[in-house]
């Protein structure tokens, strides 16, 4: 047990006295030894650092070159497979694309051919494998996310649903939710070139993802009501057609900011939502304009004639403020 | 201190010369393997007065030590001295805690602790705390007094400071060298414990340091330092009072010093001279023998007279009875034994380093280097692990300084 000790003075020793180096105070033969101490610790850490780099290299090097491993490490057939992936594949999905035989071992593998066996399916968009001795084979995977679905002929005849991707690739979706897909709109007015088996990525489908995509993340009840996209007046008009679920037609400018022409849309959309017949077709490319065609002149419950309001000017969040400036602001 | 070797340096940075040895220390063993020497310079009573002068004399000392021992050494034990350092007691008491009495670890660190808490004058700085040997009850405790029953513990420092500015001057001759000072070693301690032997410790005895330009003095009791101090006054003052007295330059005075001086006056004869050189050059000249004694013996008698009045109460015969033991090169001076003798009134001899000492290491100049291995490395093992000091852990340090 130890007695409390309060503030005892406390002397200075001689060891608080401060050791710097300090190269001005130093002989010659003191700065060729604080040189020669530096240079040693400076090689002493490169030495350790070669070693280090050299063991990664080697481990690499063993990892990709089967000769330099011993020949038991070389007959160890594949028993399991690790699968990474920022998607929905699964390992069994992985087993039927690699189709590997049961013996193979891991230094008997191609992996630049297994790589190009995965790509070939087109819902991967990247792939890399690599080897984990003794048994097991580790794949990265990048997916494609589908935006929507078109209708293709079989290759043994009849239709076949498949999956769009953003880039125009068309592919066979595996493990998606069919929930998910069947909210997907169907693509119309492309041509389907056939190569092989396979088919060849859709041309401008990068306007069409970004209008999907944008409905999807800022209006959603409104892209839910989508039913077929068509890029058939793409090419000619620069036009994006979208047939609603009822039945209404919506043009919308490819070139255009489709942030303002949904909001549009949202507006003419409720402005409509009373009425017993929706509008057949809502031109949205024409600029400020909103052009809205109807199958009859809309009339109202109590049996009068609607009388349409002017759209009003639209009011965007400060940040994209596109109200046109005053007298005295000009 | 780890097990591994370690390439240990004791610097003696004197008046007259620089000494270096280079110490193999293996954590059980010391060897000393190399040795440099050089003449001083830029150092007065032992301070650095001209740094560049001092480091150069010191580093050529150093690298020679080197080159001789083969090896780099990685740190160093300082030896320090010079008019600036002083010393005083403190003690302190407490009350055993335990309600058996039973004195433990706690009221030991506590005891110590208040002794050594002692406020120095701005500028200060302590160089060693030298405890002196526990006291339960009013009873002596060579040892530990852990577990021993009583009701009182006291115990006492003599606690050693000197200015800041003066000590960092030494450390910085060192740093300039790239070396580290792991230890800062009072060169009265580090020569004492040299030529004194555990036994006289025990029974008190009193170790003079007489060098060029100082006189370091530790005075032992009861097997451990009692009381150090330094006269500033050293071998030079006697080739001073010789050079003014007989109107000598002061080579020529040294050279007079060195082979006529003594600290006791023996010749009768008034009219017996004897030569300069002896070489019959130009210049060379005679003086009396006589002359040359009385003044070596005043400057002697006096010095050895300040540092017995330096020392006051803490000495006297009775508590002193292994005597004086005389070190460093002035106390080569014919006669000093018996000076001593009669100023402190008990037996005095020259100091001799242990028998396993190599017989090239045991002149008187090599005592205080030594001493600066021998206590340096002690210290530093019993600051590490303080539980071995019981098993006697220089028993093979002993063994090993015979080794060159």
């Amino acid at each position: 047990m130890s007695h409390p000790l309060v503030n005892l003075p406390q002397a200075r020793s001689w060891r608080d006295i401060p050791q710097p180096v300090k190269p001005r105070t130093m002989s010659r033969e003191g700065r060729w030894r604080l040189t020669t101490a530096t240079l040693r610790a400076t090689g002493l850490a490169a030495v350790a650092a070669a070693l280090a780099w050299g063991g990664w290299i080697g481990t690499e090097v063993l990892r990709e070159s089967p000769k330099k491993l011993p020949a038991v490490a070389m007959a160890v057939p594949v028993k399991s497979f690790e699968l990474t992936t920022d998607g929905v594949l699964d390992e069994s999905w992985l087993r039927r694309a690699l189709a590997l035989p049961k013996t193979v071992s891991l230094m008997e593998l191609n992996l630049e051919q297994l790589r190009a066996r995965l790509l070939a399916h087109g819902q991967v968009n990247a792939a890399n494998l690599t080897r984990k001795f003794p048994d097991t084979l580790a794949a990265r995977i990048a997916e494609r996310s589908p935006v929507a679905r078109v209708m293709a002929a079989a290759n043994g005849g009849g239709a076949k649903a498949l999956l769009v991707a953003r880039d125009g690739v068309v592919f066979d979706g595996v493990g998606f939710d069919p929930a998910m897909v069947a909210t997907l709109p169907w693509l119309d007015g492309v041509k389907l070139v056939r190569q092989g088996n396979d088919l060849l990525p859709i041309e401008g489908m990068t306007p069409a993802a970004d209008l999907l995509a944008k409905a999807r993340l800022e209006a959603d009840h409104l892209y839910q009501t989508w039913s077929v996209v068509s890029l058939a007046r793409l090419q000619s008009d620069h036009e994006l057609e979208v047939r609603t679920k009822q039945g209404t037609l919506l043009v919308f400018d490819a070139d255009g900011d489709f942030f303002r022409q949904l909001a549009k849309l949202n507006y003419q959309w409720e402005a409509f939502a009373s009425l017993p017949a929706p509008p057949t077709k809502i031109d949205l490319s024409l600029g400020r304009e909103v052009a809205v065609t109807f199958a009859q002149p809309p009339v109202a419950p109590g049996g009068g004639a609607v009388l349409l309001r002017p759209a009003p000017a639209l009011v965007f969040p400060n940040f994209f403020n596109s109200q046109p400036k005053t007298k005295r602001e000009l | 201190m780890s097990s591994r070797t370690t390439f240990i340096g004791a610097v003696e940075i004197g008046t007259s010369k620089v000494t270096v040895l280079v110490g193999e220390y293996t954590g059980r063993e010391l060897a000393i393997i190399g040795r440099g020497e050089c003449s001083s310079r830029g150092v007065i009573k032992g301070s650095v007065v001209d740094y560049k002068a001092a480091s150069e004399c010191t580093h050529s000392a150093l690298e020679q030590a080197e080159r001789e021992a083969g090896e780099r050494i990685e740190l160093v034990f300082l030896a320090q001295t010079g008019g600036h350092l002083e010393g005083f007691y403190n003690e302190a008491a407490v009350s055993v805690t335990a309600s058996d009495n039973l004195i433990d670890a706690g009221d030991v660190r506590t005891v110590c602790d208040l002794a050594k808490s002692k406020e120095l004058p701005a500028g200060r700085m302590v160089v060693h705390n030298i405890r002196r040997p526990f006291r339960v009850d009013g009873r002596l405790i060579p040892g530990s007094p852990e577990n021993l029953v009583g009701q009182r513990l006291e115990v006492g420092y003599w606690t050693v400071h000197g200015q800041e500015p003066r000590l960092a001057d030494n450390i910085h001759v060192i740093r300039g060298f790239n070396l580290e000072v792991r230890e800062l070693v009072l060169a009265s301690l580090a020569s004492g414990h040299m030529v004194t032997t555990p036994e006289e410790r025990q029974h008190g005895v009193l170790a003079i340091d007489l060098g060029a330009g100082t006189t370091d003095f530790a005075l032992y009791r009861d097997g451990a330092p009692h009381t150090t101090g330094v006269v500033p006054v050293g071998g030079t003052h006697l080739t001073n009072d010789l050079s003014i007295g007989l109107r000598l330059t002061d080579g020529q005075a040294e050279k007079l010093k060195l082979r006529f001086g003594r600290a006791s006056a023996q010749t009768k004869d008034k009219a017996q001279k004897v030569w300069l050189d002896g070489n019959f050059a130009i210049g060379d000249r005679q003086f009396p023998l006589l002359a040359i004694e009385q003044i070596t013996a005043a400057r002697t008698w006096e010095l050895l007279e300040v540092v017995k009045k330096k020392l006051g109460h803490a000495f006297s015969p009775e508590t002193c009875a292994a005597g004086v033991v005389l070190t460093g090169g002035t106390a080569k001076l014919a006669g000093m034994a018996e000076t001593a003798a009669k100023v402190f009134g008990v037996p005095a001899h020259l100091g001799e380093a242990p028998t396993w000492v190599s017989e090239n290491l045991r002149d008187p100049g090599y005592h205080t280097a030594l001493g600066l291995l021998y206590y340096g490395v002690s210290a530093q093992a019993e600051r590490a692990t303080p539980a071995r000091r019981s098993r006697g852990f220089l028993t093979g340090v002993k063994r090993l300084f015979a080794s060159t």
